[in-house]
């Protein structure tokens, strides 16, 4: 988030700077050092107007969440101080554990599929010579992203229902020997939540790869062409690596998606059937809530936020390496 | 990562000046914040628990404010109600979602301004630890609340809040609900079957009949857990009362792996084996169970006289309901229920007249309003009489509230994270995932650590 934040400043600082070195005859060193010092006042100060909601709103309460994660504290009585403790079960308990597996697996679903969908389709897209129709395919894809989640996952849970959408078109092609209650069956019910994401994911992926691959120019292509590579080969060895930044941003967006996700599973299983669906989001959610362990939450929101915290450092640090 | 990002060295040291400047902005709010960070009540002055205590109604003008999470007519008809009756006393009302109800209202109650009379909600017992309930111990014997209100166990806690069904008096329910049997009368007549059967067993047997006959006999759906209605009902019927009541109230030392519960689970375990419930019943939701019954599927349906009006809406005078047989034929009707309870806040400098509204609630006039809202009458025999399947549900409520039948739903009270281990255990029992012992040893662990 700071990071994209970043470059405006930095251009309004750059100029000035340029002009104020430029147009003034050099003073004493003194001065010079006052001056920086003040100058570099005046950029906090354009600062300061997104800094501020964010440390109130963001930075503070993340803090705040962390200082309670070392209390026992059910919402509402005077908390109690009991260190690491809440941190030692969160690292310890069977079911927290069940619920990073899941978080794990859902990636494969919210970050691997959508990712390759999007890069098989920004190729197919990117060897047409003419680019009619694009912003059509564009704004197709990009429906999911723009339904709220919860109503993705109420729509999701007819197409999943016994009598859904999904098992009609089983029975109607025969194949009603299928047809399962998909979101109750413990075999089922994770892939089926995981398969939302990737739809609601493969659109965001495509659309960034699509632009990415607009951005590649055409005689690298054409060159690759006449050294005979064929749409295989072109795939890996051109739209691929030249994607690298999209699919970077693509990764370390999904992978937060993945892990962090809370809506489309509380709406549609609740973490059922048993525990086969249970994940970080849902038992920070019950254990707040419900459960009047608001510590053991904070813990278990601290150590989920340095996890990913961790997983997208090591996505950017991997991309920034040169092919 | 981008061609366009800084260099490394200048970026290290704006990101230095951006933390020193969040710090800097953080750290008079974290000051000022000070004793707000850990933002727990601290008793407040309980007032005296002793001297007598006056049921008159005061008569000076008063404002009472009320916040409730009833999205039924009782509530504001009730409020209404008193008004007209007592017009020196007005009502504020503080109406919220159930959820967000759930999730607010002990920060609410924890405030100076808390609301004077306020809807007890699952979790509030935290409250009677921290003195921001006020005990209505004496006001319920001015009144004599123990002969006009069923349920009062329900809002009695130990001064821990831990414990349910011991200790002080807190409230009085305004509407109660229960837990029975619902039928399709046609299939019912199809089958040649005769309700309401004499015993579980009894039950049971019919759950047979129409099975045989290729009809869903127990309506039901599992994905939110809604199989705790028949497991509940389950347990009412097979536990002696005490043990049922000790464990649904977390009492020390309760247990619910005895040959009772297991008697109760296997029950219900044999009820999904024989292919009686509804089938994949973890896929289909509580709600879509009910739909589905409205709509005519199936011959039976466990669950509370809350789904009376959609099942009314879909099946008419063709659906009937009898109240769950007991274990043994003759013996006392016992089954599960709930209500809308009302509390007073400990900060009200109204208690008197609070307490005249609480009293209220068990009157005649109360009856007919929460009648109409669709919930059973603390006064049973003041209910207006009505025809088809509400009148079932009124005669139903007759029968258990004259044997004093009504008992809490376990997950309930016994701990705040029943609800989830329920639903959790509930699904893992009907996929065949856990045997019957394990199931309850799990549902024991969770109590256990929890009253460790």
């Amino acid at each position: 988030m700071t990071a994209t934040t970043h470059p405006t400043p930095d251009r309004t600082v750059g100029p000035v700077r340029a002009r104020a070195i430029g147009a003034r005859p050099p003073r004493a060193p003194g001065r010079a050092r006052t001056l920086r010092r003040r100058r570099r006042a005046v950029a906090l100060l354009y600062l300061l107007p997104a800094l501020l909601p964010y440390t109130l709103f963001a930075v503070a309460p993340a803090l705040h969440t962390a200082y309670l994660s070392l209390f026992d504290w059910d919402g509402v009585t005077l908390p109690s101080f009991v260190g690491g403790a809440n941190y030692r079960r969160v690292l310890t308990d069977p079911q927290l554990r069940a619920a990073a597996w899941h978080a794990g697996a859902l990636i494969v679903f919210f970050s691997v599929l959508p990712i390759c969908l999007g890069l098989v389709a920004a190729a197919i897209v990117a060897r047409r010579p003419g680019r009619r129709g694009t912003s059509a395919v564009r704004t197709l894809l990009f429906l999911p992203q723009v339904v709220p989640l919860v109503a993705v996952a109420v729509i999701w849970r007819w197409v999943y229902a016994d009598d859904g959408t999904l098992n009609q078109a089983l029975r109607a092609l025969g194949l009603g020997s299928l047809a399962d209650s998909w979101l109750g069956s413990f075999t089922w019910a994770l892939p089926a939540v995981g398969l939302i994401g990737t739809w609601v994911v493969a659109g965001l992926c495509m659309v960034l790869f699509l632009s990415g691959t607009q951005r590649i120019d055409r005689e690298i292509y054409e060159a690759a062409r006449m050294d005979g590579a064929g749409p295989v080969r072109e795939f890996w060895s051109v739209t691929v690596p030249l994607l690298r930044p999209e699919i970077a941003v693509a990764l370390s967006i999904t992978v937060i998606a993945a892990l962090s996700s809370f809506d489309l599973i509380y709406i549609t299983t609740g973490g059922g059937p048993g525990n086969s669906t249970v994940v970080p989001g849902v038992l920070i959610y019950r254990l707040a809530f419900g459960g009047g362990q608001v510590g053991l939450a904070s813990a278990l929101a601290v150590v989920l936020t340095l996890v990913i915290s961790a997983a997208v450092l090591v996505i950017n640090r991997l991309a920034r390496e040169a092919p | 990562m981008r061609p366009t990002s800084p260099a490394p060295g200048h970026l290290s040291r704006r990101t230095l000046l951006t933390s020193a400047a969040a710090l800097a902005a953080a750290s008079p709010l974290l000051g000022a914040c000070g004793s707000a960070l850990t933002p727990g009540a601290k008793s407040s002055a309980t007032p005296s628990s002793s001297g007598p205590v006056s049921t008159a109604v005061p008569t000076g003008k008063i404002t009472l404010v009320v916040a409730d999470a009833d999205d039924t007519t009782m509530t504001p008809g009730l409020l209404a109600a008193f008004h007209a009756k007592y017009p020196n006393v007005s009502f504020k009302r503080q109406y919220t979602g159930w959820d967000d109800y759930l999730k607010s209202v002990n920060t609410t109650m924890s405030a100076d301004s808390a609301p004077d009379i306020a809807q007890f909600v699952s979790g509030m017992q935290n409250l009677v630890k921290g003195g921001l309930l006020l005990d209505m111990s004496r006001y319920g014997t001015a009144y004599g609340w123990a002969d006009t209100f069923p349920g009062l166990d329900q809002i009695t806690f130990s001064a821990d809040g831990r414990t349910t069904g011991t200790g002080a008096l807190y409230g009085v329910p305004g509407g109660l609900s229960y837990e029975g049997v619902y039928y399709n009368k046609s299939r019912v007549r199809k089958l040649g079957i005769t309700v309401p059967p004499a015993t579980v067993t009894a039950l049971e047997e019919l759950f047979a009949k129409a099975k045989a006959a290729g009809e869903t006999a127990l309506v039901a759906g599992n994905l939110d857990g809604g199989l705790n209605h028949p497991f509940n009902v389950l347990l009412s019927a097979y536990l002696k009362p005490a043990d049922r009541q000790a464990w649904a109230f977390g009492h020390k030392g309760a247990k619910i792996t005895g040959p009772e519960a297991v008697t109760a689970a296997t029950t219900l375990k044999r009820w999904i084996d024989n292919g009686y419930v509804t089938p994949k019943v973890n896929g289909v939701s509580d709600n879509d169970a009910t739909a589905a019954f409205a709509k005519g599927e199936g011959v039976f349906r466990i669950s509370g006289n809350w789904a009376a009006a959609a099942v009314a809406k879909g099946q008419g005078s063709n659906a009937g309901l009898f109240p769950m047989p007991p274990a043994t034929a003759g013996s006392t009707l016992r089954t599960t229920g709930a209500g809308v309870y009302y509390c007073v806040s400990s900060r009200t400098e109204n208690a008197a007249a609070a307490a005249a509204f609480l009293d209220f609630c068990a009157t005649g006039q109360a009856a007919a309003v929460t009648a109409k809202a669709g919930f059973m009458a603390p006064d049973a025999s003041a209910m207006p009489a009505q025809s088809g399947l509400l009148g079932d549900v009124a005669t139903g409520w007759q029968a258990i509230a004259k044997d004093s039948g009504l008992q809490p739903f376990i997950q309930n009270a016994s701990t705040p994270t029943m609800p989830d281990t329920l639903t959790t255990q509930l699904q893992l029992l009907a996929g065949g995932k856990v045997s019957v012992e394990k199931f309850l040893a799990a549902l024991q662990a969770d109590f256990d650590q929890y009253h460790s």
